[in-house]
């Protein structure tokens, strides 16, 4: 599935997207931990740390790691506090 | 004398430059703490609700708070509380930094002023007392350029708060500018403007102790700590600026006076894209460890740049070319106008323009000198700019054809930056809001960037979230504690309470700190019930529960929907 960075993640990425291989939210999450290391701050094994979240296509916000992914899904990572 | 406290408020009347102390009793400070908390409070008690806030007689409030002058971060803030002369309704509006501990360092928990001062003045209270001076020189000048005569005049040691050419010339939505930093919502600037006070210099040298500075210290450093973690690494590291693109992804970015929540060209205002062309540097308040301030350079000097500021000045007005909507938000500091009513009435007046209502044909969506023109005019109150100062609501009441419609605000005050349609959860925090539409009093944004509601299609379910948030940020503005810090709080009451009961010594927990946050919100329905409002306020501009959102036919919100959700608020409430 097609992976988009916003924000601090995409700061701290380097990249605003990426493709990657996984069945669930929790194995997406542990292969960014492992492939780009900047993230893994934000990263606890398979969940985000509290002040990041994850979204499923633009529409639910998602935070399981059981939460499954198909291959044309695209999750967006980004930051959980949107106070301006 | 309790603890954190001065036990008193200094009363002054501008007319004649007298002044008296008012005693604050213990009971009063713990149940409406400080802040916004004691403002709406000492304004209930001044009878300010049926008031023209644009009187002489009405009460101007600078409320301080038990925390700040304290070690922890970014508690050195103010409140600024009056009846707003753009809503007609509550308006407490907060800025930081040195004002708020030299103000209380002037012996008092806050300051009230009423009266209407014979000449252009300046306020001074120091050491001899307090002192009223002629501020003639200063007619027209800005913001910036007043708090540095001031200080050159009376110290460097002073800390001043000013309002610029907007506030003397009554723009409704006029601010109240310190050290680059405004109280910025609901027209404060026009308060002051109105009582001939141009600007207010504080020193002082009175402290209030600690109960425990033991324990004070130990917690301060382990917030200090945890606010250099991840929870707050958006505002350290990008700024409030990234929500740009945040929200354009996700069709919440207001654009061309709410007619789309996606902008074609949001990245051009993106804060990667504008520090790839200018020099960025960080500040931050006083106090306060996180530094969410970015100053981007702009000619010789530097523009604040913040979310707010962009979407308002740029998406909302269509305009693109950032070099255009830096200098916009600068020339709103310099004039003293809060950025979001000022961009929200533009963009209104734009559209009117669009639909051949208003004839004045340069002023078109995506103009980046029409949009500088405006805020001159307004500044000023020149030509179109003498309706645009009134606001959306009474611009489109003098324009007619149903304008209202779409004008964008709520009991007056113009919409911030987060499309209803999209983030629905907002939109119930927007239409109850005591001082309209806001997004600082009421963080039910924070709802719908989560996993509890779905954002398009929210249920009653998202009814106490909504509340929660705007407790919350009750007992936030009222301790006072910036709200960029919340998210490293694992339990914001249990450790708000630590830190009141450090600085006081009350036994104060939780569950109390809860039913303070209550009160605090009761507080303010009771002053807007008093100034006159009804349930019928509680609402969205029709644009909003008519129209879905091109391109997001699921983000759309019918008028039966948000009834319901106000009228689940009401009852949850108890009102
Ligand atoms: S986080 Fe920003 S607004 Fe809050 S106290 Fe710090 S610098 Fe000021």
């Amino acid at each position: 599935m097609h992976v988009e960075f916003l924000g601090v993640p995409r700061q701290r990425a380097g990249i605003s997207e990426l493709e990657v291989q996984a069945n669930t939210l929790g194995q997406l999450l542990g292969t960014l931990a492992t492939q780009i290391p900047p993230l893994g701050e934000f990263i606890a094994v398979d969940r985000l740390h509290s002040s990041f979240i994850a979204n499923l296509n633009g529409d639910q916000f998602i935070s399981d790691p059981a939460t499954p992914l198909v291959k044309d899904d695209r999750v967006l990572i980004l930051s959980a506090d949107a106070g301006g | 004398m309790p603890f954190g406290y001065h036990g008193r408020y200094l009363r002054i009347d501008v007319s004649t430059g007298t002044s008296e102390y008012v005693p604050l009793s213990e009971a009063i400070l713990r149940q409406y703490l400080g802040g916004s908390g004691l403002g709406v409070k000492l304004l209930l008690d001044e009878g300010a609700a049926v008031m023209d806030p644009l009187a002489p007689e009405a009460p101007l409030v600078f409320a301080f708070s038990p925390l700040v002058g304290s070690p922890l971060t970014t508690s050195a803030k103010f409140a600024v509380v009056s009846k707003s002369p753009l809503t007609g309704r509550i308006n407490d509006s907060l800025a930081s930094s040195g004002f708020a501990i030299a103000g209380k360092a002037c012996g008092c928990d806050a300051i009230v002023l009423v009266g209407r001062a014979a000449e252009l003045s300046a306020l001074v209270i120091d050491e001899a007392g307090v002192r009223m001076e002629s501020a003639a020189e200063y007619r027209g000048a800005t913001c910036r350029e007043t708090e540095t005569g001031l200080k050159a005049r009376l110290g460097a040691n002073y800390r001043v708060a000013s309002i610029g050419p907007a506030g003397e010339h009554l723009v409704r939505y006029a601010t109240i500018s310190h050290d680059g930093r405004h109280a910025g919502r609901g027209g404060s600037g026009a308060v002051l403007g109105a009582k001939n006070v141009k600007a207010i210099a504080l020193r002082g040298t009175h402290r209030a102790e600690w109960a425990n500075p033991g324990e004070l210290t130990t917690i301060s450093k382990s917030l200090s700590k945890r606010s250099f973690g991840p929870a707050t690494a958006k505002y350290r590291e990008l700024g409030t600026a990234t929500n740009l693109l945040t929200f354009n992804r996700f069709g919440a970015l207001p654009t061309r006076n709410f007619q789309s929540g996606t902008f074609e060209e949001a990245a051009s205002l993106s804060p990667e894209q504008l520090s790839t062309t200018r020099s960025r540097t960080r500040e931050s308040c006083v106090s306060c460890t996180i530094g969410c301030e970015h100053i981007y350079s702009l000619g010789s000097g530097g523009v604040r740049v913040e979310y707010e500021s962009l979407f308002a000045l740029g998406s909302l007005c269509g305009v693109s070319d950032a070099d255009a909507v830096l200098r916009a938000s600068q020339r709103c500091d310099e004039l003293g106008l809060d950025t979001i009513s000022t961009g929200g009435t533009i963009a209104f007046a734009m559209e009117c323009v669009e639909r051949g209502w208003l004839d004045e044909p340069w002023l078109v969506f995506g103009s980046g000198d029409a949009l500088l023109r405006a805020i001159d005019l307004i500044g000023s109150r020149q030509g179109i700019g003498n309706l645009l100062a009134e606001g959306s609501r009474r611009a489109a009441d003098a324009i007619g054809h149903h304008s209202i419609d779409f004008a964008p605000q709520v009991k007056g005050l113009e919409i911030p930056g987060y499309e209803p349609r999209a983030l629905q959860t907002m939109a119930l925090g927007f239409a109850v809001g005591a001082r309209g539409a806001d997004h600082n009093r009421s963080g039910a944004y924070e709802v719908d960037f989560s996993d509890k509601v779905d954002r398009r299609h929210v249920t009653l379910d998202a009814v106490r979230h909504a509340i929660d948030t705007e407790d919350k940020a009750a007992l936030m503005d009222s301790m006072i504690i910036c709200k960029f810090l919340r998210g490293v709080f694992e339990d914001f009451h249990a450790e708000a309470a630590e830190m009141l009961r450090s600085v006081t010594g009350w036994d104060v927990n939780a569950d109390e700190l809860r039913e303070t946050a209550k009160r605090i919100i009761s507080a303010k329905r009771q002053f807007n019930l008093l100034a006159g409002w009804t349930p019928a306020e509680d609402t969205l501009p029709e644009r909003f529960l008519s129209t879905p959102l091109p391109n997001d036919p699921d983000a759309s919100l019918s008028r039966e929907r948000l009834d319901s959700l106000v009228a689940e608020y009401h009852r949850q409430r108890g009102w």
